[in-house]
């Protein structure tokens, strides 16, 4: 793995990316306001399905006519998100945030997958109602708790003196 | 004049303690992260209705009102998490341009909001023409400016 991120690091288009005096600030600024269309909008739905919200707005509703624009915000995201790697492998490769942020977006997205391909397929059954079951609610709470949690580890990736000391002791960046 | 109130927040305790604590200004960043990631939300669901798109079944004013509450207190938990940043940052907010700009947007913004978008989002729905997808258009850009200078100022100041 070190040496994908070392091999990366060295490319010509990472170092251009990397040196280039706009490059990361217009990056990050498009991945911060992707990340409040994705996350903005999926941490309503969440709260729908929790019960904290939109209660009169059938749950079926929201993924039809809101998951386009959050997947669009996700997607600008992980592009942007990518580039800002793609631009700096190695200030990441040892960074406790980012491994833990990856590993926070896998567990929300398998979260997500057996939400929809479980939980999801009875929809009919509770779409009006008021009372959501136990399950969606867990996966509601579940998910609003992984992608907060997603935000804060990717805040924390500035605060590189701020690791846990076991992972310094691992000596991964040096 | 503004300058010396900027500097009298910077020589706050308080600002000095934020400055040396090493937690105070990570645990407030990420506050106010998610903090903007629920009002982005809350402003959204209802600014894409007002731009035709999004819950669309669900009536505007209704949407409007439920939204609203939301607006509100993620606002405020904006202002409690970001005012310990301006504290402790002063007199680097106080030259930074991305700062004033941001500050003027969320002024505008907040006073647009309270006066013509809560008026339109809460009118009968069809009784005003275009003025909708306008208001919509209009607190997006807005809103998106104010993200965007409030990076900036972390970047580039």
């Amino acid at each position: 793995m070190r040496s994908l991120f070392e091999w990366v690091d060295a490319l010509p288009s990472s170092i251009a990316l990397r040196e280039s005096l706009n490059a990361y600030p217009t990056m990050l600024t498009i991945h911060v306001v992707s990340m409040c269309l994705f996350a903005g909008l999926i941490a309503y739905w969440d709260m729908r399905l929790v019960g904290l919200t939109l209660r009169k707005v059938p749950v079926s509703n929201i993924p039809t006519r809101l998951f386009p624009w959050a997947l669009t915000g996700y997607g600008i995201n992980l592009i942007t998100g990518g580039l800002l790697l793609y631009s700096q492998p190695m200030r990441y490769y040892g960074n406790f945030y980012f491994w833990a942020k990856m590993a926070l977006m896998l567990i929300a997205g398998i979260n997500m997958f057996w939400f929809h391909y479980a939980t999801y397929k009875s929809v009919q059954a509770w779409d009006q109602g008021r009372e959501i079951p136990m399950n969606a609610r867990l996966a509601g709470v579940v998910s609003l708790v992984l992608w907060a949690a997603v935000v804060v580890t990717g805040r924390m990736m500035a605060y590189s003196g701020l690791m846990p000391q076991w992972w310094n002791n691992l000596n991964i960046g040096a | 004049m503004l300058q010396s109130f900027f500097q009298w927040m910077q020589g706050l305790p308080f600002s000095a303690w934020m400055l040396e604590e090493t937690w105070a200004s990570p645990i407030i960043q990420c506050a106010h992260l998610v903090a903007l990631v629920a009002f982005a939300g809350a402003v959204l669901v209802v600014d894409m209705r007002l731009l035709g798109r999004g819950l669309i079944k669900t009536p505007l004013n209704q949407l409007a009102r439920e939204m609203d509450r939301w607006m509100i207190w993620s606002f405020v938990a904006l202002f409690v998490t970001g005012a310990p940043q301006v504290l402790s940052t002063a007199l680097k907010q106080y030259y930074s341009p991305f700062f004033w700009w941001k500050m003027q947007i969320v002024i505008i913004g907040l006073l647009f909001n309270f006066t013509i978008r809560r008026r339109v989002a809460f009118a009968e729905e069809g009784s005003l023409g275009h003025w909708p997808k306008v208001v919509g258009f209009l607190s997006i850009g807005m809103w998106t400016g104010v993200s965007v200078y409030a990076r900036l100022i972390g970047l580039l100041s």
